[in-house]
């Protein structure tokens, strides 16, 4: 498939071996999305280049755990709001959490989860702020 | 002939005999973002649409969801064994109920909840509780308990979709009283229909995106004009000059012959060819020769520029042999060379220079493919849709 030169964001299933090249890192949640309703399947990440991944803290290892993956995620979008204004792109905190091995489909389950306890919100459709 | 976009030429219909003249469907037919909403209605809501494989769901109340446009249903094994499809709408005041179940990971469930207030449906989309608070009025003070209305369980049930099968393949239609799935199938039902389809079990799926329109990978598949200079590998074991492209109604079948005879065992059918059929709009089964399996692709669009391809093999055993492994492998990497070719026309279309592209002699079924899209189009205009836009005009 078609693929931008070197596309910041790339995302691939490992069962179908399709993947996607992409600017928009927002798309590759719309990719997954499409992909698990109809295979079930997660998808790896292949490349994720985006402003502010220098600045993430370092705290944010990835420690698990119960909770301990979702304050990760927090701290995460805690650490790129100064960066992307108006919400981070849900893609951005996916790409991140999967720098530190996190699948998508847990991600989105976390971003829920912190949703639904009021600890984030979306300023507009598939971006996060910190409340 | 072929029709340039530069300001002389005018496009026209799609021929109605090719041998006389050769117009394809438009390009903008292709390209417009108004032609792909537009389709949801005139094309995925009016004719049979490949729903799921009834094997995905042997047991009452497994189920899976599926997309179509806008719409989503529940495909779901009533108590009864049959399978049946309900939009995924509660009747109460039409949440979606249950999540996205791919196929390939079927839910199962007792009866259909909705998660918002808890109505409860069963199997066969009648009503079949609901929570207190329903029944008694003890928050509103202009009511009494005893005046709350008992729903009706039919009455309040969950909309169902019409279904249909071909043997053990479950398709759906969103029309208030469509055309028979018989009719839409033609001869390709009961030829499918005696061969024993449901012995065989969902053994791979792969989901490929694809960046051009549906009908642009949907005309590919129904032509080989292009295989001998770019399926190497896949014409090696084929006699092209000897192959047949039959057209029907709704359907067309493209018959290769192998060079040399295969073991039977090696076919699911008694015929010495493979056999690959194109059910109008957006699904084929392939009917290999040379491995005892089927295959399965669905030409799901995503927007006018992408669509997926959902290609499923089905085997005796879903546990593959080394050799059927292969086979797969085999028709993935063939699936890889259209998508490359299907890609590069798009982009060719994409850029505007072209008003109604002209159709080859041998490609008759890419034409009828045409035609009937055309036909979509202008039934759509002729029932005085609000936002139909203008079908191909009449030349």
């Amino acid at each position: 498939m078609s693929e931008e030169p070197r596309a910041p964001f790339v995302v691939a299933c490992p069962d179908c071996e399709v993947r996607t090249a992409t600017d928009d890192p927002n798309e590759t949640v719309a990719f997954y999305r499409r992909h698990r309703a109809v295979t079930g399947h997660d998808l790896a990440w292949e490349r994720a280049e985006f402003d502010g991944a220098d600045d993430l803290r370092p705290d944010a290892d990835g420690t698990d755990g119960p909770g301990g993956g979702e304050a990760v995620l927090a701290a995460i979008v805690d650490d790129l709001e100064g960066t992307y204004g108006n919400g981070v792109p849900v893609g951005i905190v996916a790409a991140a959490m999967g720098a530190r091995g996190v699948p998508m489909g847990e991600t989105l389950e976390r971003i829920r989860a912190l949703r639904m306890r009021g600890a984030l919100y979306e300023p507009r459709d598939d971006h996060l702020a910190s409340v | 002939m072929t029709r340039w976009n530069d300001g002389t030429d005018e496009v026209g219909t799609v021929s109605a005999d090719i041998t006389e003249e050769t117009n394809a469907l438009p390009a903008r037919y292709f390209t417009d973002p108004e032609v792909h909403e537009m389709e949801k209605e005139a094309v995925f809501s009016r004719y049979w649409i490949y729903a799921g494989h009834a094997n995905a769901v042997p047991e009452p109340g497994d189920f899976f969801t599926r997309t179509v446009g806008d719409r989503q249903v529940v495909v779901v094994r009533d108590r009864d064994g049959e399978v049946r499809a309900y939009y995924n709408v509660c009747a109460h005041r039409g949440s979606k109920m249950v999540d996205d179940t791919p196929m390939t990971e079927p839910g199962n469930m007792r009866r259909i909840t909705c998660p918002y207030h808890l109505w409860t449906y069963d199997l066969d989309g009648t009503l079949a509780s609901t929570p207190k608070s329903f029944e008694e009025a003890s928050l509103n003070p202009d009511l009494e308990d005893d005046e709350v209305a008992t729903l009706d369980p039919e009455r309040n049930g969950l909309m169902e979709v019409h279904t249909d099968a071909i043997g053990p393949l479950v398709f759906v239609n969103f029309e208030d009283d469509p055309t028979p799935l018989a009719e839409q199938a033609g001869t390709m039902k009961a030829e499918l229909e005696a061969l024993p389809l449901e012995e065989y079990e969902l053994a791979r799926r792969y989901v490929s995106e694809v960046e051009c329109n549906w009908k642009t990978f949907g005309g590919n598949y129904s032509e080989c004009d292009h295989c001998q200079s770019n399926h190497r590998d896949w014409i090696e074991g084929i006699r092209l000059d000897e192959s047949e492209l039959e057209v029907n109604d709704y359907h067309w079948v493209l018959h290769y012959t192998h060079e040399e005879d295969v073991d039977d065992e090696l076919r699911i059918h008694e015929e010495h060819e493979a056999k690959f059929y194109y059910l109008w709009p957006n699904f084929t089964v392939n009917m290999y020769g040379t491995a005892d399996g089927y295959g399965t692709y669905l030409i799901e669009p995503i927007d006018e520029g992408r669509f997926q391809l959902v290609a499923d093999y089905y085997f005796r055993d879903a546990d593959l042999s080394e050799e059927e492994a292969e086979f797969v492998r085999t028709s993935r990497q063939l699936q890889e060379e259209d998508f490359e070719l299907v890609e590069r026309q798009y982009e060719g279309l994409r850029m505007g220079a072209l008003g109604q592209a002209q159709l080859g002699p041998n490609e008759h079924t890419l034409h009828r493919f045409h035609r009937l899209a055309q036909e979509a189009y202008e039934a759509y205009e002729a029932s005085d849709a609000p936002d139909a836009p203008d079908a191909p005009a009449r030349s």
